[in-house]
C-alpha cells in the first residue's frame, strides 16, 4: 500500500473517467452551470482547510478529508447530503484513518461553529446547525460511499521525490506544495495518479519561477504520459482563472441557494 | 445497508474479545459462510466519537490487502456507529491446534505453519504493514489447513522515520527485548520476534517465554538466550525503560530445542536474535535451507485438525445409520402414496 500505488484501491477504483464523472454530474448541472458548481467545491475545500488548520492537522490529513469529500459527490447529488454536514465528518474520518490524534465530536462541533461564525459568515448567517448525532450517521453513510477505500495516496510524498532528483530546490518545493493544495480545488485527484498531480504541479511552478528552460532536460527524461501532464497542469490553471474573477464573498450565498437540498425529513 | 442487516444469518456465537463479538453466519447471498465481527459500541463517550478506531484499522489495511495467508475481509456494514466486518470463516486457530493433546505436530507440520506465516506476513513488511499482536491465537486455520493471519486491530504502517509509536503492543509473551525496553522505534522485528516465539511453542507444545510480567518476561528471555551487553546490542542502555540485569550466559537453542534439525535450529537462532538488527526479514528466513530441505510442508488437506471440529464436523454429517433410516423412510414414503 504505502508500497505499491497501483495495486491499491486507490488505484484500482479511484481513478475516475471523465466521462463517468460529467454523467454523475447532470442532476446537479441542472440547477448549476459547470463553472458555479467547481466554485461551490472551490468554497467546500476552504472549508475543509480552515476547519483543519483550526484543528491543528496535518496537511496530509486536509488532503484525505477533501479527496472524501470529492469522491462522495463524484457518485451522489449534491442534494444526497449537505455539504456543510460533510465536510466535517469528512475531516472526522480522514484524522481517524491517517492516525493523527484523536479528535473529538464535541470539539469538532465546536470548531465549526467557531469557523462558521468568525470566518464564514458571509456565506452562512444562521449558526452551524448540526449535532454529534448528524455527523455519525453521516460517518457510516460516508464509509458506504467510499467503499471503504480508505487509504488516498497524495502527491506530496512523490514531489518530495522528483524534488530530490532535481537538487535541493526550498522554492520550487513551497511553490509547488501550494500548487498541490489548490488542485485540490479542481477534478484532478479523481481522475489521475498522484504522481503525475506532482509532475503537472512541478511543471506550473517551474514556469511561475522561470526555471522552465533550465528544467526542460529534466522534464524530457521522465518517462511519463506529458499529455496527462499538461491535463492536469490545464485543469490547474483554469482553475487559476476562475479563482481570479471570483468574488466569492459576494456571490457566495446566492450559490449556495442554487445547490439542489435534500427533501425536508418527514415530521413525525 | 439496511438490506446487509438480513443479509447475514447467524449461525453460531464464536467468541467475544476486548473489542467485538464475533459470530458465525450464512450469506444468503453466496451461501458461504462467513465470520461476523461485530464491534462493541463501548462507553457512551467512545461512540461520541463514530466508528471505532480499531475496526477502521481493519478496514482500512484489509481492504487493501489480497493474500492468501492474510484473512480476507468480505464486507462492511451496520448502522450509525454500529459496525460489523465479515471476514473469511475460519474453522480453528494455531493455539487451539497447539493446546490439542491429541494432535501430534509433525516436523512437516511445523514447516506448513511456519512457511504459511512468514509468507503472509512478508506480504505485510513488503507493504509497509506493521501487525503488531502475532501469536498463536491470531494465526487462523480453516479445514482446508490454510493458515491466515488475522486480527488487524492493532496493525500499523512503518516506515516514517520521525514516527513515534507506542511500545505498548504486542501480547507479552510474544513481546520483542527492544519493545519491553521501551523502545518506540522499531521495525519488522517485533513481528519476527513474535513469529520466533511461535515457531518454539510449535516445537514445545507450551508457550516459551511465558513472563509473568514485564520484568519477568525479559529475565525468561534473558534465561533462554542470554544477556546483552551494549557490545552484542548497540544502543541497549539508551532505550528509555532500561535497567541493568543479572547476566544469563543464555542456552544455547539446539539444547532447548532437543529433538530439532540443525536447519530448524539456525532459523530459530535468526528469528529469536536479541538484537533487533540481527534478525532476519521474512524473505531472508524464507530462503534459508530449511524451507528447502527435507521434509517438506504437509500439503493443507493432510494437516491436523483439532479433536472437538473434527468430532462437531461428523455430527453435521448424517450418521450412516440415519441415512440408511431415512432412505428407506423415503424408500417407504412413495410406495403409500401408491395405494
Amino acid at each position: 500500500m504505502a508500497g505499491n500505488f497501483w495495486q491499491s484501491s486507490h488505484a484500482q477504483q479511484w481513478i475516475l473517467d471523465k466521462q463517468d464523472l460529467i454523467r454523475e454530474r447532470q442532476y446537479d448541472l441542472q440547477s448549476l452551470t459547470e463553472d458555479e458548481y467547481q466554485k461551490v467545491f472551490i468554497f467546500f475545500a476552504n472549508v475543509i482547510q480552515v476547519l483543519g488548520e483550526q484543528l491543528k492537522l496535518r496537511q496530509q490529513v486536509i488532503a484525505t478529508a477533501t479527496v472524501y469529500f470529492k469522491r462522495f459527490y463524484a457518485r451522489n447529488s449534491l442534494k444526497t447530503i449537505d455539504p456543510l454536514l460533510l465536510a466535517p465528518t469528512c475531516i472526522l474520518l480522514a484524522s481517524k484513518v491517517e492516525e493523527f490524534g484523536v479528535i473529538s465530536n464535541s470539539r469538532l462541533i465546536s470548531t465549526c461553529q467557531t469557523v462558521i461564525k468568525n470566518k464564514f459568515s458571509y456565506a452562512y448567517q444562521q449558526e452551524f446547525p448540526y449535532r454529534t448525532n448528524h455527523i455519525l450517521e453521516c460517518e457510516f453513510y460516508l464509509l458506504e460511499n467510499l467503499d471503504c477505500c480508505l487509504i488516498v495516496y497524495q502527491p506530496y510524498r512523490p514531489l518530495l521525490q522528483l524534488i530530490q532528483d532535481i537538487g535541493q530546490e526550498d522554492q520550487l518545493l513551497t511553490l509547488t506544495w501550494r500548487i498541490i493544495n489548490d488542485s485540490l480545488r479542481t477534478d484532478v485527484c479523481l481522475l489521475y495518479p498522484p504522481y503525475q498531480i506532482a509532475i503537472g504541479c512541478l511543471q506550473i511552478a517551474a514556469v511561475i519561477l522561470g526555471k522552465e528552460n533550465s528544467m526542460k532536460s529534466w522534464f524530457a527524461e521522465l518517462n511519463v504520459d506529458m499529455d496527462k501532464v499538461q491535463e492536469i497542469a490545464r485543469a490547474i490553471i483554469t482553475l487559476f482563472e476562475l479563482w481570479k474573477d471570483w468574488k466569492e464573498k459576494d456571490e457566495i450565498q446566492s450559490l449556495l441557494g442554487k445547490i439542489p437540498k435534500p427533501k425536508p425529513a418527514p415530521q413525525r | 445497508m439496511e438490506s446487509k442487516l438480513t443479509r447475514y444469518e447467524k449461525i453460531d456465537f464464536l467468541g467475544e474479545g476486548q473489542f467485538a463479538t464475533v459470530y458465525k453466519a450464512r450469506d444468503t447471498v453466496t451461501d458461504k459462510i462467513v465470520a461476523v465481527k461485530k464491534i462493541k459500541i463501548g462507553s457512551r463517550e467512545e461512540a461520541q466519537d463514530g466508528i471505532n478506531r480499531t475496526a477502521l484499522r481493519e478496514i482500512k489495511l484489509l481492504h487493501e490487502l489480497q493474500h492468501e495467508n492474510v484473512i480476507g475481509l468480505l464486507d462492511v456494514f451496520g448502522h450509525k456507529s454500529n459496525v460489523s466486518l465479515v471476514f473469511d470463516f475460519m474453522d480453528t486457530d494455531l493455539e487451539i491446534i497447539i493446546k490439542d493433546p491429541k494432535i501430534v505436530l509433525t516436523p512437516a507440520n511445523i514447516k506448513a505453519y511456519m512457511l504459511m506465516t512468514l509468507q503472509g506476513l512478508e506480504y505485510l513488511h513488503l507493504n509497509w504493514i506493521l501487525h503488531r499482536d502475532l501469536k498463536p491465537n491470531n494465526l487462523l486455520v480453516n479445514f482446508q489447513g490454510v493458515l491466515k493471519i488475522g486480527d488487524f486491530g492493532l496493525a500499523k504502517f512503518f516506515g516514517s522515520p520521525n514516527r513515534i509509536y507506542t511500545h505498548q503492543v504486542v501480547t507479552r509473551w510474544y513481546r520483542s527485548p527492544e519493545l519491553l525496553f521501551g523502545a518506540r522505534q522499531y521495525g519488522t522485528g517485533v513481528d519476527i520476534w513474535a513469529v520466533g516465539c511461535i515457531l518454539a511453542e510449535l516445537l514445545l507444545r507450551v508457550a516459551f517465554l511465558p513472563g509473568e510480567s514485564d520484568l519477568d518476561q525479559l529475565t525468561k528471555i534473558f534465561q533462554a538466550l542470554g544477556t546483552p551487553t551494549e557490545e552484542t546490542w548497540p544502543g541497549l542502555k539508551s532505550l528509555p525503560d532500561y535497567m541493568q540485569f543479572k547476566v544469563f550466559p543464555g542456552t544455547p537453542l539446539q539444547h532447548i530445542f532437543t529433538a530439532a534439525p540443525d536447519d530448524l535450529i539456525q532459523l530459530a537462532e535468526k528469528l529469536l536474535a536479541i538484537y533487533p538488527l540481527n534478525r532476519c526479514s521474512c524473505t531472508e528466513a524464507l530462503n534459508m535451507p530449511y524451507f528447502s530441505n527435507k521434509p517438506a510442508p504437509t500439503v493443507g488437506s493432510k494437516l491436523p485438525m483439532p479433536t472437538s471440529l473434527v468430532q462437531k464436523v461428523q455430527e453435521e454429517k448424517p450418521s450412516l445409520k440415519r441415512k440408511l433410516l431415512e432412505s428407506m423412510e423415503g424408500a417407504t414414503l412413495p410406495k403409500k402414496l401408491l395405494f
